[in-house]
């Protein structure tokens, strides 16, 4: 167990020097001359060199890349060039929070809809329930989220106008994390729910699969044959271990959510880290840029080592490999 | 996770060795004085009249289970359409109406007022017309030619990405899996990086750092160049360099699974080389995971191409795309009032993906029957 997380922990490490070196270095080759966008056009060789100097861009380039990792263990990331003087440390602390509370709800949706919905397909396996719950999360599962987010814009909309105006069509910013009243519900419940489409669809679909799967096995055949209730045999027996094949779809789960946040912020218009990212490329910010790509892709590798953890964990077995 | 079905496992398909007995068949060898000597079973045998029992290859078995695979047969067909539809369309739908007289340019006729990028300012969002089959967009343009503009741009991106996603990751996977050792390795670390790299991440990263430098020097390239094009060639770039490591880890796999079979090492004892069996044994061997794999990528790719435009970091205005019409009919307010303008691209594309998906699915179901679940 303990070697098992060692090596895992060893993979996390070297996945993030490799995700970092990527960000690093597609900032590093980024056309332009950030300094002299900076600088704009009040430029003398003095004042250039000596910012260059500042922000270390004159420095070989491994030299920077060493900068920049130890700097990122710091949690040092830095001041955006677009609005100066304002720490990234600073953007992502208005951002985070706003992704967090969005991916946490969706998260919770698709686990206590996902999961339900693919066991209740299991068990009543090639009824018209099965097919009704399986074509609908076949669709959920191929529709790219940002057209879902636009049919529910469509919805909302319709919505706003049989409520006379009531309904608020997107965010426009005003997204209060941790506050739950009806007009923060009413801003919040669209995305979320769109947010979750995709997870719960892949949630239900294995949650079917390893279901049924389990209840070929034959202990569920023995426990039917002892004459168990078929409640405690769907309940005791077969749900508890086909859940285990589910914890390791945690970690793809986050990764979709992570690539949905941009279009789901994006198109809600919510200031979340998804839409800072979207910014700060238009704006051409790369400290943030960085920052943001930096952070999402540890919330990946994270999301992968925790399902990993939890894995060897439900699962007793694994540990002899 | 995948469950095992008796009578699927019965009639294996192209991806499992084919274990069951080969009926006898005519075999030709040739002799020393150079002429063909039949061996097989006796023709005088066989009744006349009774027609021998044909036996099927293992991919015309598969062949013939796709195509009793309705949804997969049905969603062919749709992409057929949606491929022919932007080819072929244009080349019609450009002549057809009467000359109109504009407000701007006086007297045009449809090949100016069917093309994509013409807007008539005084006809903006209009609905279906036997002028504009479709309506128009905010500017005036017939949302029917923008449509199958951004369809051609759809198919030309997905069509560049599965090049080089199956090229790459043939090459890379094959490789890997063969010879093992260091190339191995090095694939699997580079894959757990991309894998932790969220796929759309990276794009939007190369597209929107990249992008306008791509914009001043694919811009002269004739063909993709104009018309706010030339980042397709970034676009797809980046979505076929966040693909390929799925693809030749699937061919790593299979490559694997192949070293050890038996008409390998048959190969091999017989003083085969190396490059031989590669060309000649493993990779005509790989056909049906690479078309199950490319065919269920491709609906990624039109998503990704599709949002990456709707980012506004794809195709440029004037230019069309699908994720462009959405962004374009979405923006200011203009979802209140015109919500056709919004679902229609935003059907399209999602037929276009579920049609992708469902002959991805019928494709594995018919190749590989054992991943059925």
């Amino acid at each position: 167990m303990v070697q098992f997380l060692v090596k895992r922990f060893i993979g996390l490490i070297f996945v993030i020097i490799g995700v970092t070196f990527i960000t690093f270095i597609l900032g590093y080759f980024a056309p332009g001359d950030p300094i002299r966008e900076l600088l704009g056009n009040h430029v003398t060789p003095q004042v250039y060199n000596n910012l260059k100097e500042a922000y270390g861009l004159n420095l070989p380039w491994y030299q920077q890349y060493w900068n920049f990792l130890s700097h990122l263990f710091r949690l040092d990331f830095g001041f955006s060039f677009h609005q100066q003087n304002y720490p990234v440390w600073n953007i992502l602390r208005d951002g985070v929070p706003v992704s967090t509370e969005l991916a946490f709800w969706a998260l919770l949706i698709q686990l206590l809809v996902g999961i339900p919905v693919g066991i209740i397909s299991a068990l009543k396996a090639n009824t018209w329930v099965d097919t009704v719950n399986m074509g609908t999360m076949l669709v959920l599962f191929a529709l790219p989220s940002f057209v879902l987010a636009i049919f529910a814009q469509v919805l909302i909309v319709n919505l706003d106008n049989a409520t006379s105006g009531s309904w608020p069509v997107a965010a426009a910013g005003n997204w209060n994390v941790g506050q739950y009243g009806w007009n923060e519900i009413q801003v919040k419940l669209a995305p979320i729910l769109v947010f979750a489409a995709v997870g719960t669809a892949l949630f239900a679909r294995l949650a079917r699969t390893s279901m049924l799967e389990v209840l070929r096995q034959d202990y569920v055949r023995t426990a039917r044959a002892k004459g168990m209730r078929e409640r405690s045999v769907v309940y005791r027996h077969a749900f508890r271990n086909a859940m285990i094949p589910l914890v390791t779809v945690f970690g793809l789960s986050i990764g979709l959510l992570v690539t949905g946040a941009f279009f789901i912020e994006q198109i809600f218009n919510i200031p979340g880290i998804g839409q800072q990212t979207i910014t700060s490329i238009n704006n051409r910010d790369y400290p943030v840029i960085q920052a943001t790509t930096v952070l999402l892709a540890v919330a990946v590798v994270v999301g992968n080592l925790i399902s990993d953890v939890l894995y060897s964990i439900v699962d007793p077995r694994i540990k002899a490999e | 996770m995948d469950t095992k079905d008796q009578d699927e496992l019965a009639s294996p398909g192209v991806m499992s060795p084919d274990t069951t007995l080969s009926p006898l068949t005519i075999e030709k060898e040739i002799t020393d004085n150079g002429t063909v000597q039949v061996i097989g079973p006796d023709q005088e045998q066989v009744p006349v009249g009774v027609k021998p029992k044909k036996t099927l290859t293992p991919f015309q078995e598969s062949l013939r289970r796709l195509r009793r695979d309705k949804r997969a047969m049905v969603s062919l067909g749709v992409i057929i359409f949606f491929i022919l539809l932007p080819i072929i369309g244009p080349l019609i739908y450009q002549h057809i109406g009467g000359t109109y007289n504009s407000a701007f340019q006086g007297s045009i006729g449809p090949a100016v007022y069917h093309n994509p990028f013409h807007g008539e300012l005084d006809r903006q969002d209009e609905l279906f017309s036997g002028q504009y089959w479709l309506g128009t967009d905010g500017i005036g343009r017939d949302l029917f030619a923008r449509l199958m503009q951004g369809l051609l741009v759809s198919i030309s991106v997905a069509l560049l990405v599965e090049v080089v996603d199956i090229l790459l990751g043939i090459t890379v996977g094959v490789l890997a899996g063969f010879y093992g050792g260091w190339i191995d390795q090095l694939l699997a670390r580079f894959t757990d990086i991309m894998f932790a790299f969220p796929g759309l991440l990276f794009a939007i990263l190369l597209t929107g750092i990249f992008g306008t430098q791509a914009d001043t020097a694919f811009s002269n390239i004739p063909i993709i160049g104009p018309n706010g094009n030339a980042r397709l060639l970034l676009v797809s770039l980046a979505l076929a360099f966040t693909a390929w490591p799925l693809m030749a880890r699937y061919v790593r796999g299979q490559t694997l699974q192949l070293k050890e079979q038996q008409f390998i090492e048959a190969a091999r004892t017989s003083g085969t080389s190396d490059l031989k069996i590669i060309t000649r044994h493993i990779i005509p061997n790989l056909f049906s995971i690479v078309v199950v794999a490319s065919t269920l990528n491709i609906s990624g790719t039109i998503i990704g191409e599709a949002g990456l435009s709707l980012l506004g970091l794809g195709v440029q205005p004037p230019g069309s795309s699908i994720g462009l019409m959405i962004s374009d009919a979405s923006s200011g307010g203009n979802l209140q009032v015109h919500p056709w303008e919004v679902l229609l691209p935003s059907i399209v594309l999602t037929i276009i993906v579920l049609a992708f998906s469902f002959l991805g699915d019928g494709l594995r179901d018919a190749f590989d029957p054992r991943s059925k679940d």
